[in-house]
Parts: structure tokens; sequence; C-alpha cells
């Protein structure tokens, strides 16, 4: 292969690693957002939360798989007993339910403190070592996020289609007087909503875990880039998740290759002014 | 009938805390001795640094309470005002000023980055004596400011001139997050390469506290292939790097010398990213002097086991208040002539043994350490290394 080229496939990978991770990052935030719209600032701690079940996975020396199983499991019930008791009484109420969203990511970052301490854990890559792709290496692990990354993405994009509980939340979503007045149990379907989004946000933890240093301050970082995905990408929909997801991730990561990581945050932040002031609703809105 | 019982119980209630606050108020005085010598102690107990607050805590505390026994400093018993210097430098130097002109303190002491000393030093200046303790990057010499902290010559002349004998490196590529302190040290750490005659090939800097990934600085410094990587990363960056690094492969070829790698930092990096890593403080827990093994005894003693991770962020905490209690006691008044002239040559008890306070700094032993999993490993000490710094008393 051409040594020009070559020398271009482990940047390409870097922009796919980028916008692959962004965007499994920041799916519960656009499920929850675009299907309820409740914005969930306790999403980067959900995301903690799954990262430390990897964490207290490894420690206990089972098979790292073993992670995602109690990461959903335990979002499960964070979620579904938020959305009862914290979101429900709050819905078509935004501010109030930002409030208690950040009140509760407060509690998640302290109840991690008072378990597992302020230090950070380092897990171990499942699956170590690199690998060589068309004449560069590459870590193993970074390409096994990208593609779990796109499966999940193309696995809800499936089940919200064509499933019937897909199309009775997009029943819900559109018109959520009518669903019910055809027998939808709107509440329920709410609730299993928000639940998935939590799940994600746990499912997403287990991913990255093994690459960034696991600590009870981490979610701040994942909520804000998350935000950013969403803003630019408009809400409701996998198409702008994964334009927003792209456009951030994408010009982070060239725009970091090219000159330093200064310029790559600096375009991320003026796209997302950008946007916020010329295209507030984002380029695929609803 | 339910509303008279509520406003009732919330008289009571309303009278209570007003006692209770009234209460307090009066009890004050019997803690709080006017006569105590009282030293705003800078922590960082909030944000991303708080990892480092309990450590900080600790080992103050245990200054104070061997100080309090020896009878205090110039005669009084001390009392830490612990304060947080986690936020942002402007809000800690508001701090600052209501420590001046409410509690007023005797003495300030911070463990805490550059950024907030500069701002904390344009605040004080100079009514109040300062002791600044972490790693720094040197040249510090307001008035009665005292620093304690290892800086460029101590640190990155070592580190370099070793990579670059018994490790053949030639060509550096230097990696800090960007704030004064990695700038700093880099514009020094250049003059070292060039003195052991290699050459920098990279330098680069990452946003301080922006969500930071290192994939593309990573893959920049693989296709340029240096021989050593300098960083002056810090916290979660450095860990981050580390990782990244390693994950691509790149520590089996390429060195790499962390200016600010303490237990918590490696900690986090992993046994499995932590190979051909160097780091080169004045203290590790596990430090081979007699003086490190007995504040570890007398820390371990009173913490018991469950005691936080020892450290040189914290360590340097319980140097400081050792230096405080020799200066002031030898120039037995709180003035900023008297104290300078004082500093001058006094030896103290540092958390790594005794040293010497020379020009307002602190020539001493260096440790230079590579990471055997998660633990420093001293391969080589240097003995009285000079901070390059000299202020006049």
């Amino acid at each position: 292969m051409d040594p020009a080229l070559a020398s271009l496939v482990a940047p390409a990978l870097n922009a796919l690693f980028g916008i692959a991770s962004l965007a499994i990052l920041a799916l519960g935030l656009a499920v929850v957002l675009g299907l309820l719209g409740v914005l969930n600032l306790a999403h980067g701690e959900l995301v903690m939360v799954g990262a430390y079940c990897a964490y207290a996975v490894q420690s206990q020396g089972l098979p790292y798989l073993a992670a995602v199983p109690l990461a959903l499991g335990l979002c499960a019930i964070l979620g579904w007993a938020t959305e009862r008791w914290l979101v429900r009484p709050l819905y078509q109420r935004p501010f109030d339910t930002l409030v208690v969203t950040w009140g509760l990511s407060l509690l998640l970052r302290k109840s991690a403190e008072a378990i597992f301490g302020l230090g950070y854990k380092s897990l171990n890559e499942p699956v170590g070592g690199t690998i060589v792709v068309l004449g560069a290496s590459y870590p193993r692990y970074r390409l096994l996020v990208i593609g779990v990354s796109m499966l999940v993405l193309a696995a809800l994009v499936a089940w919200y289609r064509r499933s019937r509980t897909g199309t009775r939340i997009q029943a819900m979503v559109g018109n959520p007087d009518l669903a019910r007045a055809f027998g939808i149990p709107v509440r329920r379907y709410a609730s299993l909503t928000f639940v998935v989004g939590t799940c994600l946000a746990g499912l997403a933890g287990v991913l990255i875990a093994p690459l960034v240093p696991v600590q009870p301050f981490m979610g701040l970082d994942y909520i804000l880039m998350s935000f950013f995905v969403l803003v630019v990408g408009g809400l409701g929909s996998v198409a702008g998740l994964v334009t927003g997801a792209t456009l951030i991730g994408g010009a982070n990561s060239v725009v970091s290759a090219l000159s330093d990581s200064t310029g790559g945050y600096l375009s991320v932040l003026v796209l997302a002014i950008l946007f916020l002031w010329l295209r507030p609703r984002g380029l695929h809105a609803r | 009938m339910n509303n008279t019982v509520n406003l009732a119980r919330r008289r009571i209630v309303v009278a209570a805390g007003g006692a209770a606050a009234l209460g307090a108020a009066a009890l004050r005085p019997a803690f709080a001795q006017a006569n105590d010598f009282k030293i705003g102690f800078f922590i960082a107990l909030s944000g991303p640094a708080a990892l480092f607050g309990p450590t900080q805590r600790a080992c103050a505390d245990l200054a104070a309470e061997r100080i309090n026994k020896a009878g205090g400093i110039l005669g009084r018993p001390v009392r830490l005002i612990f304060t947080d210097a986690g936020g942002p430098p402007a809000e800690t130097a508001k701090s600052a000023v209501r420590l001046m002109l409410e509690d007023k303190v005797d003495l300030f002491i911070g463990s805490h980055d550059s950024a907030t000393r500069e701002a904390n030093i344009a605040t004080i200046k100079g009514r109040t004596p300062y002791i600044y303790s972490p790693v720094y990057e040197g040249g510090e010499c307001s008035p009665n400011v005292f620093c304690l902290g290892e800086t460029p010559p101590q640190q990155a002349q070592p580190a370099i001139e070793f990579l670059a004998k018994e490790k053949n490196a030639k060509t550096f590529h230097l990696i800090g997050d960007d704030y004064v302190w990695p700038r700093k040290v880099n514009e020094q750490v250049k003059k070292f390469v060039a003195a052991s005659g290699g050459k920098v090939v990279g330098e680069e800097y990452v946003p301080f506290g922006a969500p930071n990934k290192f994939e593309e600085a990573v893959t920049r410094i693989k296709g340029a292939g240096p021989h050593a990587v300098v960083a002056t990363l810090v916290g979660a960056d450095n860990v981050n790097f580390n990782r990244t690094f390693a994950g691509f492969g790149l520590d089996k070829t390429i060195a790499r010398v962390s200016l600010l790698l303490e237990e918590n930092t490696l900690l986090g990096i992993g046994a499995e990213n932590s190979g051909n890593l160097y780091s080169c403080m004045g203290y590790y827990a596990n430090s081979p002097s007699e003086g490190a093994k007995a504040f570890k005894a007398a820390y371990l003693a009173k913490y018991g086991d469950k005691a936080p991770q020892l450290a040189t962020i914290g360590a340097d905490c319980y140097s400081a208040l050792n230096l405080a209690k020799a200066m002031f006691d030898k120039a037995g008044s709180a003035d900023a002539k008297k104290l300078a002239a004082a500093s001058e040559g006094l030896p103290f008890e540092s958390a790594s043994g005794r040293v010497t306070m020379r020009g307002r700094q602190v020539d001493k032993d260096m440790y230079l350490a590579t990471c055997k999993g998660t633990q420093f490993e001293v391969i080589k000490t240097i003995k009285g290394v000079k901070s390059g710094t000299a202020c006049r008393a």
C-alpha cells in the first residue's frame, strides 16, 4: 500500500473512534430528551455507574461481559425509580426536571465517592494489544468499541422502527392524548423509554471504562459533549444523533490531528455556539 | 387548627435554631482563643483535585498536633483553617481576602496549582506570609512568599540527563496541560534538552479542564517517533494520556517521564500501561530516606490502615507546617524582613527528612524512579539538588 495513504489510516480510525464513542455516549441522552423532552443532567453519572460496574466485575476477577447485565440491571432500576418518583410529576416542566436530574447527578457522584473513594480506578482492556489495519497498527479494543457502538445504534433503530413497542412509543411521542384514547398505556411506555435511555448510558459506561480513568467526576465530561451532539444534530431522530456525533466528534478529531487539542476543543465550542445561534433546532429537527 | 399547629411548630424550630446559633456564638471563644496562631490552609476540597484533599488534611493535622505538643508557634497554639482551593483561582483569592480581614490569619499555606498561587499572591500582596508547598515551575520571588516544591532544575534536569545518557534519547516530544506550570517548566526543559545534546521535536498543550482525549496526540507522537516524551499533564489528563499511549503500543518503544506523577495518578494509569515510565520527585510514599520512613510510620500510627494514600501532594503540607514552626520561632516575630532573614540557611524537617531553605526555596535530595506496575522503584538518588532559584532575603 502507498505509504502516504497508509499514514492516513490511523487518523481516519481516530476520527471514526471519536464519532462512534460520542454517538454511543450521547445515545441515552438523545432517547430521553428526544422522545420525552426531559434533559437528564444525570446522564453522565449513569455512564459513570456503568463504568464502576465494569470495575467491580473486573476487580472480582469475573469475565468482563458480566459487567453488561450488572450495569443494565442497575441502570434500569435507577432509571425506573427516577422516572417514577422524580420525573413523572414534572413532565412539561423542563426547568424543574433539569433541577431534579441535576440533584440526582450530585447524589450519584457522592454515592460513588462514598463507595469507591475519589481515587482513579484503572481497568485492563478486555481485548488488549494492537492489530494491523491497512498497514497501520491500531488498538484492538478501540476497534471493538467502534463495532459495538454501530451495532447498538443499528439494533436500537431496528427495534424502534419495526417492533410493536417501538410503534407505540412513536404514537405516544406523536400525540399522547390520542395514543391514550387508543388504549396505549402512555405512562408505562414513558417509563420504558426512560429506562431504555438510562440503560444505554450504563452500557456506554461499560464500553468506555477500560479507556479512561474511572472516577466519580467522569460523568461531567460526557454530559457536556453529548449535549453538544444533540445541539448540532437536533432532537428525536437517529439521523440527527449520527450527524451531530459526526460533526462534533469529526471536527474535534480532525482539527486535533491537524493542529492540537486546543484547536479541536475550540472547533467543538464554535460549532455548538453557531448552531445554538443560527439553527437552534439543529440539523434534523423532528 | 392544622395551620396553627404548624405555625407553632415553626416558631419553636426558629427559636431553637436561634438559641443554637447564639449558643454557638457564645461557645466560640472556648474553642478559638484569640491567642491562637491561625493558618489559612488552602487545599483541594472540591473539584477533581479533591482526590488529594484527605491526604493533605491528614498530613497537616499530623504536623499541627506535633507542633502543638512542642509548644505551638511563637508560643501560641496552632489552629488550621482549611479552605477550598479546588475551584477557579479567583474564587480562592476571594477566600484569601476573607481569611485576612475576618479571621486575621497569621500565615497562609497553599498546596494547589500555580494559577491559584499567582491569584493568591496578587491578592495577599505580601501582607501575610505565604508558604507554597507543591511541585512548581520555580522562579517565585514575590515578597513574603516561601516555596518548598521541586523546581525544574531539581526534577526535569536529572530526568532528562538520565534519558539522554542511559536511554540514549536524542529527540523529545513535550506534552502538557495549557496553563502556567507546564509552559514555564517546558521553557526550561528545552534548555536541559539542548544541553544534553538532544532536540525537542514536538511541543503541544491540551486545554486545562476540558474533556480531553489523546488519540490524535498519540498518533502524532507515533508518526514523529521521538525517543522520549516529557509530560507536564496533571491528574485525569495524565492518566488518560498514559493509558492511551500504552494502548497504542508506544510504551514498548518510547520512554516517558511525567513531571507530576505520584501514587494516585500511577494507580489510575494502571500496571498494564506503566512500562517505560519514569518520575523524578523529592518524595514517594516508599522513599528510601530515614526521614520519609519516620514520617510514614507516624502517619500510619495516627491514622491506621484506612489512612488516605500518602503522596507528594499531601506530604508537602506536613513539610510546610514544619517550616512555619522553624521559621517563625527563629525570627521571633511575623515581620516579613525578619522571616526572610530567618529562612536563609534554615534547616527543617520535611516529609523526606532534613532539608535546608536557601533563597526562599528548598535544596533537596531527588529520587529518580521507574514504575514497576503501580509502585515506584527508586533507581537513582541525587543528593542535595539546588532549586536554581535564589530570592533575595
